[in-house]
């Protein structure tokens, strides 16, 4: 046998190895059985060292957990079948759209205490912008003048297409369906066009006051 | 080198459906756990029946095996369970011996266990092989002996031998490696001769 593969077996046996060169020892210990029956050997040079008494060393015990494990099914396919370790119980899908939901709700909920349009607009609703052009307005103040600052207009959005409420419900409830990503990104449009739709019914609001 | 490195290699094998791996880290372990199990119980095919349950109950569980603690220290735990159970299982239902059964099931299977751990030519091997194996150390040179059972008597790792021995890893490595196979040219001869004996008889 090859003399360097014997040495990383004793090698291994002791955990000596490094972990790249056990992974290949291993397959091949796994496959070959002269090298398992060698693996076999040391482990009896240590009970033998260690002055195990009472022991037999020549026990078949490999032998019949190997033939008792030959009726058992291999731990990789029994995974994968659906069986008491891989089967998915009825209430898995329901818990998972619900925390999906109340996520969604929760980010719903912050994104929109922290959009900046939704207090722009409260903040022009409080201090109405003055009749003058914007640029005459820094031109008075950069001329003479305590220094002023007058809260700029927000600025005035095309209407989008909104997408309905029903809409962001469908994309919420079906979320376990969908890619984190396109979930995220459905969520935050809605929220955008959700906020910009809101400016815009304010400058509506404002410009019909105006006129009256 | 992590501990544990290599059995944790057999493990994940295991776990991808290579039953073969498993029976390495059993041959590995099989000693260590009769001993323990006999701590339990003082028969020694009874300790080795109590192991081989232990053993398949740890291939059972083995795809919950995450790796958080050693492999062996793992395996430890479901064989001191499984003694402590069948201990207590027997205490409830002890066995009666009823020498007019000679012919039942039960006194068919005592008998056969009887013969399976007390044969005369078990023994002899068992005997065979620890004193070819101390033969075979006597026989080492003080290098390779000393190496050697620093590591399996000891339980010290190749820097620990190699600062014991004053001398490089690569080296301890290489002189418990030339130990081994200096006493399996002599041990395998003995197995290869005994098993022949044995089936034999059989």
């Amino acid at each position: 046998m090859n003399e360097e593969l014997d040495s990383q077996l004793s090698a291994m046996f002791d955990d000596e190895l490094p972990p790249g060169e056990c992974e290949l020892l291993a397959r091949r210990l796994s496959r070959d059985e002269q090298l398992k029956a060698r693996w076999g050997r040391y482990a009896v040079m240590g009970a033998v060292i260690r002055a195990e008494r009472g022991l037999r060393l020549n026990a078949p015990l490999a032998g019949r957990v190997s033939a008792v494990l030959l009726t058992e099914p291999e731990l990789g396919a029994a995974a994968a079948l659906p069986g008491p370790h891989g089967r998915v119980r009825w209430w898995q899908p329901l818990a998972a759209t619900a925390v999906a939901a109340g996520v969604a709700a929760v980010a719903i909920v912050w994104l929109r205490a922290q959009s900046p349009l939704a207090g722009a607009v409260l903040t022009s609703h409080l201090t109405p912008p003055p009749a003058v052009p914007a640029s005459v307005t820094v031109a008075t103040a950069s001329a003479a003048g305590p220094d002023s600052y007058t809260v700029p207009r927000p600025p005035k959005l095309a209407p989008m297409p909104v997408p309905s409420t029903e809409l962001a419900n469908y994309v919420v409830a079906h979320s376990m369906f969908s890619s984190p990503v396109a979930r995220r990104n459905l969520l935050s449009a809605f929220m955008t066009s959700e906020s910009g739709t809101a400016g815009a019914e304010e400058v509506q609001d404002e410009a019909r006051g105006q006129a009256h | 080198m992590g501990a544990d490195t290599s059995d944790l290699s057999l493990v994940r094998r295991v776990q991808r459906g290579d039953k073969g791996a498993f029976d390495a880290l059993v041959l590995k372990y099989q000693h260590k756990l009769v001993k323990l199990v006999m701590r339990y119980v003082r028969n020694a095919a009874e300790a080795e029946d109590i192991a081989q349950e232990a053993f398949i109950k740890a291939y059972r569980a083995l795809p919950q095996f995450r790796g958080d603690s050693a492999f062996y220290t793992w395996l430890y735990r479901i064989a001191i369970n499984t003694a402590k159970n069948a201990v207590v299982s027997r205490d409830r239902s002890p066995i009666e011996y009823n020498l007019d059964r000679s012919n039942s099931e039960e006194s068919y299977e005592m008998q056969g266990r009887m013969k399976d751990a007390e044969t005369p030519e078990g023994l002899v091997l068992t005997d065979e092989i620890r004193s070819t194996v101390n033969a075979a150390i006597d026989a080492l040179p003080e290098d390779l002996r000393t190496a050697i059972v620093l590591r399996e008597l000891e339980g010290l790792s190749y820097e620990e031998i190699a600062a014991a021995m004053d001398c490089p890893v690569g080296t301890v490595r290489s002189r418990i490696f030339r130990a081994r196979e200096a006493i399996d040219r002599r041990l395998r001869e003995v197995f290869e001769g005994g098993l022949g004996r044995a089936e034999e008889l059989g």
